[in-house]
């Protein structure tokens, strides 16, 4: 087990590390002073100083590649060039709400995934079953920011019910918030229900059809117990990795939404960050999320590791 | 833009139609499945007809995409303009035809883009393992860890957004799915009697990937590549609706789509049918993908 989650941990350093030279060499392709690029088109001559002090700009590249790996380590991500505040703040300020958004988006993704696809596993073929999956196969191929856009159009053009964009904190006013993120949070959550509801029928048909679940059923239990305590329980493992591969479609979802409903997270944080070539703060937005995504996977492997004690045998080979 | 817009049908054109005329003899039964799976049979019908859509632009659209009209702007559906019009007065059902073309060229490109890269990686990492392949797993690893858009954030923030620039993006951002999907299928083969056999008689390495390893995953790769086009699809929408792909005025269903969001209250038709659009054309694809897998799937030879 120790030996797993060393190797695992050693795998994620030299992801990581490869992920900060990839983000490194991007902004060294940049056209231009490296030291304009990081402090903007609008600064003066000290301030560009100030920046090839702090980035060591003037020693060789591979220096210059420690210094900055330093600084992220310390924290400082830069400064952005647009409004001077730090990038780790504005991120602070901004990734709340996005994991708000995103937590909604989940408890809305498995409310719909786990009944249905559980339920559909146990009626396999019926008229419901079909129905499911082809509500599925519409979810993964729906592309979210027209549902969103459809959403607006019928629930708060049309019908007046809910307020097409905007945001309120939680703590401000919970009503307003709750109304305010439903439809972002649906439709964050139909591509993720669509492929965790696949996922939950197909490992459950698999666990269905198991020899210790004939046995279950030989010694006179019923239905009921068998699926909801012996079934559910084995089926639900492999579902738990596709979190950690869904992780990046979340991320991406999250931009689109956000920008949809005009929720001021991290997601329309990258996008203005594009628009405005704010070099310094796209790069701390890749590399947060590229960051992210290596530690959340690492999580994933350790949980799938200690749900099933089989693929710590093999060293995580199987 | 014309020369660009032109060479699209041909690669759309080329990679449904290989998809679905597997190795000869096998034609006639492959085809027989197909036609026995109403929903895969619909889904193949429904991708030809917007390949059709997208070869056929300049003939079926009824005016031009780009050409603003002062007299006509954001009129609702009429038979002048079945699809109404938008806030420049152009035609939006000759914006929809004329954007397949853009979708089917993202699409296409972007997944043969990703095949080109990924393909002879995992092929190389996967015949001959040991040190290549972990590196070339590890540089996966760290490539997977940027998701999609953060990707096509990164290099539209490099290279500038452009229809080039998201199809590059989109391509890059589905790569180590090949690449891993090509390796995982040749360390399955090259076990197989028939390898051995090859290599027992002298053949060479190229060779033996050429002859007897590629042809035995190709299928794999095939159905593979049906169900990434759709999601390369929704790629370019997404990041043209975002601004980071194609540029106005050129009439992508994405940039459309976020155009028509300025004007729900006033004009909801412009949203409708780009959206449709893409819908009906991943929906299908996605369709006729999974009856893809059913017919060539080996195990059920």
């Amino acid at each position: 087990m120790l030996e797993f989650l060393v190797q695992r941990a050693l795998i994620s350093v030299l992801t990581l590390t490869l992920i900060t030279l990839a983000v490194f060499t991007g902004v060294r392709l940049i056209p231009g002073d490296p030291a304009r690029v990081l402090a903007g088109t609008d600064a003066d001559e000290a301030g560009l100083e100030e920046i090839r002090e702090k980035y060591g700009l003037k020693d060789p590249i591979p220096v210059q590649y420690l210094r900055w790996v330093g600084l992220l380590l310390r924290g400082d991500l830069g400064e952005s060039i647009r409004t001077r505040e730090s990038v780790a703040r504005i991120v602070g300020l901004k990734l709340p709400i996005t994991l708000q958004l995103a937590a909604y988006a989940l408890l809305i993704a498995l409310l719909i995934a786990i009944p249905t696809g559980v339920y559909s596993a146990v009626r396999r073929n019926s008229a419901w079953d079909y129905l499911a999956s082809g509500l599925s196969l519409g979810g993964v191929s729906i592309p979210n920011f027209w549902l969103g856009i459809m959403l607006i159009l019928l629930f708060s053009v049309r019908l007046g019910w809910l307020p097409a964009s905007g945001y309120v904190p939680l703590s401000q006013d919970p009503r307003g918030n709750l109304e305010r993120m439903l439809m972002p949070a649906f439709v964050l959550g139909a591509a993720l229900a669509a492929v965790l509801m696949r996922q939950t029928r197909n490992s459950m048909i698999d666990v269905l059809g198991a020899d210790y679940i004939r046995t279950a059923y030989g010694k006179g239990l019923s239905r009921r117990v068998v699926v909801f305590r012996h079934a559910i329980r084995n089926a639900l493992v492999p579902v738990v990795t596709i979190f950690g591969l869904q992780l990046g479609a979340l991320i991406s979802g999250a931009v689109v939404t956000e920008q949809i409903f005009v929720v001021p997270g991290f997601g329309r944080l990258i996008v203005e960050a594009v628009f405005t070539r704010d070099y310094p703060l796209v790069q701390g937005v890749v590399l947060l999320t590229a960051s992210a995504y290596v530690l959340i996977n690492l999580l994933v492997d350790v949980a799938y590791s200690l749900l099933n004690p089989r693929i710590r045998v093999g060293g995580g080979a199987r | 833009m014309t020369a660009a817009r032109a060479e699209a049908p041909a690669a759309a054109a080329a990679l449904p139609a290989a998809g679905l005329v597997p190795a000869g003899r096998r034609r006639g039964r492959a085809w027989r499945r197909l036609v026995r799976r109403p929903p895969a049979l619909a889904g193949t019908v429904v991708v030809l007809f917007f390949v059709g859509l997208a070869v056929g632009a300049p003939w079926i659209a009824p005016a031009d995409p780009d050409r603003p009209d002062w007299s006509q702007i954001r009129k609702p559906p009429s038979t002048a303009h079945p699809f109404g019009t938008d806030d420049l007065g152009r035609d939006t059902f000759s914006r929809v035809v004329w954007g397949s073309r853009i979708s089917m060229r993202a699409g296409v490109l972007s997944i043969l883009l990703a095949m080109a890269v990924g393909v002879p990686a995992g092929l190389a990492s996967g015949f001959y393992r040991g040190t290549l392949d972990q590196v070339v797993m590890r540089l996966t690893d760290a490539w997977l860890a940027f998701p999609f858009l953060v990707l096509a954030i990164g290099l539209v923030t490099l290279l500038g957004p452009s229809l080039t620039n998201a199809t590059l993006a989109i391509g890059l951002g589905a790569t180590p799915t090949f690449l891993r999907l090509t390796r995982g299928l040749v360390l399955a083969t090259r076990e197989e009697d028939y390898v051995q056999g090859a290599r027992a008689i002298g053949a060479g390495d190229l060779r033996v990937m050429r002859r007897h390893i590629l042809p035995n995953i190709v299928s794999s790769l095939l159905v593979q590549a049906t169900v990434s086009i759709p999601a390369a699809i929704i790629g370019e929408a997404v990041l043209s609706f975002l601004g980071l792909g194609v540029q106005p005025p050129a009439p992508s269903w994405g940039t459309m789509l976020n155009t028509a969001q300025q004007f729900l209250e006033a004009a909801p038709w412009m949203a409708w049918w780009p959206g449709l659009a893409i819908f009906l054309l991943t929906l299908s694809f996605n369709l006729a993908g999974d009856g893809l897998r059913d017919v060539l799937d080996p195990r059920d030879y």
